[in-house]
């Protein structure tokens, strides 16, 4: 059976992209990730325009987020309050990544910018998190591991509030500042961001992981909400129809994902996101450093200029 | 757009200078309209031309679209697309069918001047940023590109001569459209040689249009863009709740 996307303008095979939402789905409902760094990089090779992929992959994220917050809700695993200080910090933050992605635009290196970012983030969160979820399992045990808690300077910040959800009583600061600069680069990579929240939480605002994935959850569907509703104004490449049939999959898989989480241990959880991240970031880097077949290509949907 | 008027003003004052038009043509189909799934259209293209020594090529010109290439370079020892190319108006599809090998038709100089071929195809001019390589390159690529993808065909060949009654040559062809096609107009031109040189020439359309719902959905897109965002993300969270709904009611979780 085909189907016909309209916005994409091509004709589908729906039930691969059944398939590949349900995988990405049961990623985003175990690890919270929104799946987007994964997702959109497999749509493309599908043959769905890029600017197409990034637009329909946020709106599919919206439902696949919601479906996961409430599983994570019913196991009173999401901080709401947390949430929503990350959230707001987000917002502000990923308008002014807007800003500087606009003005990369103008000198010709948001291409360069965006690829070196995703690299970066996706190599250097990957390695850390496998690094230390494998410290706290014990495997690496070369060296003394120094207990590091809350550095003292996050200890003596003002505004202190207290977060039942976590056990936390901490300045709101650290929440904001996250979310701040994870929006910053969620806007110019064009993803929800997660796999770079995730990480910050656990290690940075110090949540207990059981919470952290329902509450990164929570936030993401507002975060997409938002890049959704910018794209569809702006550029119309919103393919409500791609978005759909993904979500179908994917809202499954988040369910799959929730159930599998709260049998997996921490350390376990972080491992294998940890693997998964890195992983995305090889496949990157090879596409970086291997010199291409042809110098000269033709960018797939890149009709915009 | 254009220098493709341009070859059509330059065609029918070569043209007219010569003969009287005497290519008569039609086609099954005017007005297209594409089911959605439905794989591929099949379009017959039939005409009659007085018998002799002549040859027809036929171009199909798809509705245009704005196309980029990137040229990628090493940076620090990374492999990123900096350099580009972009291209306003570069058809979207493009057939090219004869009735002979083409170099048995005409020279390349016949087939450059009338833009017939994928490598005669006039892609315009276009604005290159940050790359050093002259634009001849960068087309040589799009159209091996858009050849690979399968946007670009020709046929050389295919089109079928028979004679008919009297003096008169009944020709007849067929091209299938490829089911991603973007809709708009596709223009037929044909064109009658002799001896080398274009004698007369014709010209058709053809209106694709996506039929049904998906039709709908891209004005609804386009025409209401803040209310269909908002319709898209109220879906969405509609359909991640029911699902979750399902999922809890039948404890699956």
């Amino acid at each position: 059976m085909e189907l016909y996307l309209p916005i994409a303008e091509i004709s589908i095979n729906p039930s691969i992209f059944l398939i590949l939402g349900m995988s990405v789905g049961i990623l985003s409902g175990m690890f919270g990730v929104g799946g987007g760094f994964l997702m959109t990089p497999l749509l493309v090779l599908l043959g769905i325009p890029p600017a197409v992929a990034v637009a329909s992959e946020a709106n599919h994220i919206v439902g696949s987020s919601l479906s996961g917050t409430i599983g994570h809700l019913k196991r009173k695993a999401v901080d709401i309050k947390l949430g929503n200080l990350l959230l707001i910090g987000g917002i502000i933050g990923s308008f002014i990544g807007i800003g500087i992605f606009n003005s990369l635009i103008k000198i010709g290196l948001v291409d360069l910018l965006i690829t070196l970012t995703y690299f970066f983030f996706l190599t250097g969160v990957g390695s850390f998190m496998l690094y230390e979820s494998l410290d706290s399992l014990g495997y690496l045990k070369k060296k003394k591991r120094k207990k590091t808690y809350h550095h003292s300077w996050i200890m003596g910040l003002p505004f202190r509030m207290r977060f039942k959800k976590s056990g936390l009583y901490i300045s709101i600061i650290p929440p904001l500042l996250v979310g701040f600069v994870v929006g910053i680069l969620a806007s110019i990579m064009g993803v929800g961001g997660g796999f770079i929240m995730i990480p910050a939480m656990i290690y940075i605002i110090r949540m207990p992981t059981s919470v952290v994935i329902g509450t990164s959850l929570y936030q993401i569907i507002f975060v997409t909400a938002i890049v959704t509703l910018l794209h569809a104004f702006h550029n119309q490449t919103v393919d409500v129809i791609l978005a759909l049939i993904l979500l179908l999959g994917g809202a499954i898989g988040a369910q799959i994902g929730v159930k599998l989480s709260s049998k997996l241990e921490g350390p376990y959880l972080r491992v294998a996101l940890g693997v998964l991240v890195l992983s995305v970031g090889i496949v990157m880097a090879s596409d970086l450093l291997i010199r291409p077949e042809e110098t000269i290509t033709l960018i797939r949907g890149g009709g915009s200029h | 757009m254009i220098k493709n008027y341009l070859k059509i003003f330059f065609i029918f004052l070569t043209v007219t200078a010569q003969a009287p038009l005497d290519l008569v043509i039609d086609t099954n189909e005017r007005d297209i309209e594409i089911q959605p799934g439905i794989s591929g259209t099949k379009i017959v293209l039939f005409g009659a031309t007085p018998t002799g020594k002549r040859d027809i090529i036929i171009e199909v010109v798809g509705p245009p679209k704005n196309q980029t290439m990137q040229e990628k370079n090493r940076y620090f020892g990374f492999w990123l697309g900096r350099g580009k190319s972009y291209y306003k108006n570069v058809p979207s599809y493009y057939n090219l069918l004869s009735s002979k090998p083409l170099d048995e038709i005409t020279n390349q100089e016949g087939l450059n001047k009338l833009g017939l071929g994928i490598e005669h195809l006039p892609l315009g001019k276009a604005d290159i940023k940050y790359s050093t390589i002259k634009q001849s390159e960068f087309d040589q690529r799009l159209r091996s590109e858009m050849f690979k993808n399968g946007q670009f065909f020709e046929k050389q060949g295919n089109i079928i001569l028979r004679s008919g009654p009297g003096k008169v040559g009944l020709f007849k062809t067929e091209f299938s459209l490829p089911p991603n096609s973007l809709q708009g107009k596709y223009f037929v031109r044909y064109f009658l040689f002799q001896n080398g040189e274009a004698i007369s020439y014709a010209e058709s359309t053809i209106d694709l249009k996506q039929a049904g719902f998906a039709r709908l959905i891209w004005l609804f897109a386009n025409n209401f863009a803040l209310l269909y965002g908002i319709i898209a993300i109220i879906l969405s969270g509609l359909l991640g709740w029911v699902v979750s709904l399902i999922f809890s009611r039948y404890k699956l979780t």
